[in-house]
């Protein structure tokens, strides 16, 4: 187990500084930091929200748009430079188990994902802080209801996103694992990612007892095949009004992430293991 | 018979992840606002298929009620009632986007499909006088949705009311509405005194004196200043009613 752990770290340690060198993370972090900070300027686009809501909505879209282009490509990238460049060959020559090498791949690039998740979390937290501040003192001088913020709340949620986006590395990889090809792998795991965020469509229904036997079939099918991505953007609830977010609810979708992903690896190292390099 | 085992995990694990991905779902739902689907299938290639995706729902509902400002002053009516709708689906807990879908429904839109089919001139005035009234019904539908989906927010029982009374010259309605109004969080003050009008109007005098009194002595004469108004109104109604001394509301030390 010792020796198993050890070469999965060494795996993920070699994964993470490949990822973190690569000019398209780079990219995404500055583009997400920069609508991040600049949400505050795009106020006067706003109507009828509260002005938290307004820049909190800004950043979580560019924590989900770049993070989930991220996860989808540096994923697939990172895993087909290792078959395409051979690498991988050399590696599972030696001791290593194609699991390993999977849950190392997985890791590495989940920690990436955990960086640009945290800095723009940071970020956000920052603008909505000094925002909330000014607010308030506004606030008090109207005798006007003070907007919240739970900064709290953002930690939560940047969790969640986390969780969230290892769930898509664990989808791409899956599919990587069967694929052929870099641009097969991206661009099916690009439209899992966007079934998985449709998937509370099939869930919704579900919940109300109507439709046939048939049709609701078809949906109990698909609502375990396909993840519930949707159920990790909370982040309003928990960033602006967190006392009306269930007290449990954090811990079970937490939960709910990470058994998606345990699936997810287990079924793509089954298809690995099967794959010819 | 190891790949056997591994498989049959696997499969546990997934109907396992499906299940409690349910139970997730359960707890998690009614803290995301529910969305319209159908309200934004016409707009689903517009760029708004990323606001429901994931994050950006209140930006993308903005850039979407923007772009309806824009065919709204080119009245073109279908374009600028579906991006409305649509902004009002993608952010159904916004005051805004319903109040102001609902005035452009109930107040813009017959006037434009008049000016359409030739002007006021050349439109008989029944036509007119319907077309007025099937808009606002359908703006009336509007903001009911929105007092559904905003928790029954006072503002859009009011601009219900309003409506109600001036193009579908409904009093009653307009009186629900605006008892509605009354009886929830943050009513403007004139709400009790439009309600009771409107079923005064509407020839229920004595049911809207009972109404209107019943709330003074609840809740209005516990304000700061007692409303004096309402009560000014209240004794023009006991007037009018030829109500004995002995029915009517006691006098306050402060009433003049």
């Amino acid at each position: 187990m010792k020796a198993f752990m050890q070469r999965t770290t060494w795996i993920t340690w070699v994964t993470f500084l490949e990822a973190i060198r690569q000019r398209f993370f780079a990219f995404l972090i500055v583009l997400g930091g920069a609508m991040v900070l600049s949400s505050v300027a795009f106020r006067f686009m706003d109507f009828g929200h509260g002005e938290l809501k307004f820049v909190a909505d800004f950043g979580f879209g560019g924590m989900f748009l770049f993070g989930s282009v991220l996860g989808v490509v540096m994923t697939a990238q990172l895993f087909f430079s290792e078959i395409d460049n051979r690498t991988a060959l050399t590696l599972l020559a030696k001791p290593v188990s194609r699991a390993e090498f999977l849950l190392g791949k997985f890791f590495g690039t989940w920690l990436v994902l955990a960086i640009f998740v945290f800095v723009l979390s940071g970020l956000l937290g920052a603008v909505l802080w000094s925002r909330s501040i000014e607010l308030n003192e506004l606030a008090e001088k109207m005798g006007r209801l003070a907007p919240e913020f739970s900064p709290g709340g953002l930690v939560a949620f940047a969790l969640l996103q986390w969780l969230r986006l290892g769930v898509v590395i664990a989808i791409v990889l899956t599919i990587a694992s069967g694929a052929r090809t870099f641009l097969y792998a991206v661009v099916v795991g690009a439209l899992a990612v966007v079934a998985g965020q449709l998937q509370w469509i099939a869930q919704d229904v579900l919940l109300k007892p109507e439709g046939s036997v048939w049709y609701r079939g078809v949906l109990w099918v698909t609502s375990r095949l396909l993840p519930n991505l949707e159920q990790f953007n909370i982040g309003d609830a928990l960033v602006l009004d967190p006392t009306s977010v269930p007290a449990n609810a954090v811990v079970q979708v937490a939960i709910s992430g990470l058994i998606y992903m345990v699936a997810f690896l287990m079924l793509g190292t089954a298809l690995f293991r099967r794959r010819e390099i | 018979m190891r790949s056997l085992y591994f498989g049959i995990l696997t499969a546990v694990f997934w109907v396992l992840a499906g299940t409690y991905s349910e139970i997730s779902w359960r707890t998690v739902r009614p803290c995301i606002p529910e969305i319209g689907r159908r309200d934004i299938e016409p707009t689903l290639g517009q760029g708004v298929l990323l606001g429901i995706l994931g994050g950006m729902r209140t930006v993308i509902a903005d850039g979407t009620w923007v772009r309806s400002y824009v065919l709204w002053e080119r009245k073109d009516r279908p374009g600028c009632e579906t991006l409305m709708r649509t902004a009002c689906a993608l952010d159904p807990r916004s005051r805004y986007f319903w109040e102001n879908t609902g005035y452009v429904m109930g107040y813009d839109m017959a006037h434009w499909e008049v000016r359409r089919r030739g002007g006021y001139a050349k439109v008989p005035a029944d036509v007119q006088e319907h077309l007025y009234r099937s808009y606002a019904r359908r703006a009336l539908e509007v903001l009911d949705q929105g007092v559904v989906n905003t928790g029954g927010n006072a503002a859009l029982l009011i601009a219900a009311g309003q409506l109600a009374e001036m193009k579908l010259k409904d009093q009653l309605l307009s009186a629900r509405y605006y008892r509605s109004a009354t009886e929830s969080r943050n009513a403007p003050w004139y709400a009790p005194y439009f309600c009771a009008r409107n079923l005064w109007e509407a020839g229920q005098r004595e049911e809207s004196y009972r109404w209107y009194r019943k709330i003074w002595e609840e809740k209005l004469s516990k304000s700061e200043d007692g409303a004096p108004d309402d009560l000014k109104n209240l004794r023009e109604m006991e007037q009018a009613l030829h109500l004995p001394i002995i029915q009517r509301i006691p006098r306050p030390a402060w009433e003049k």
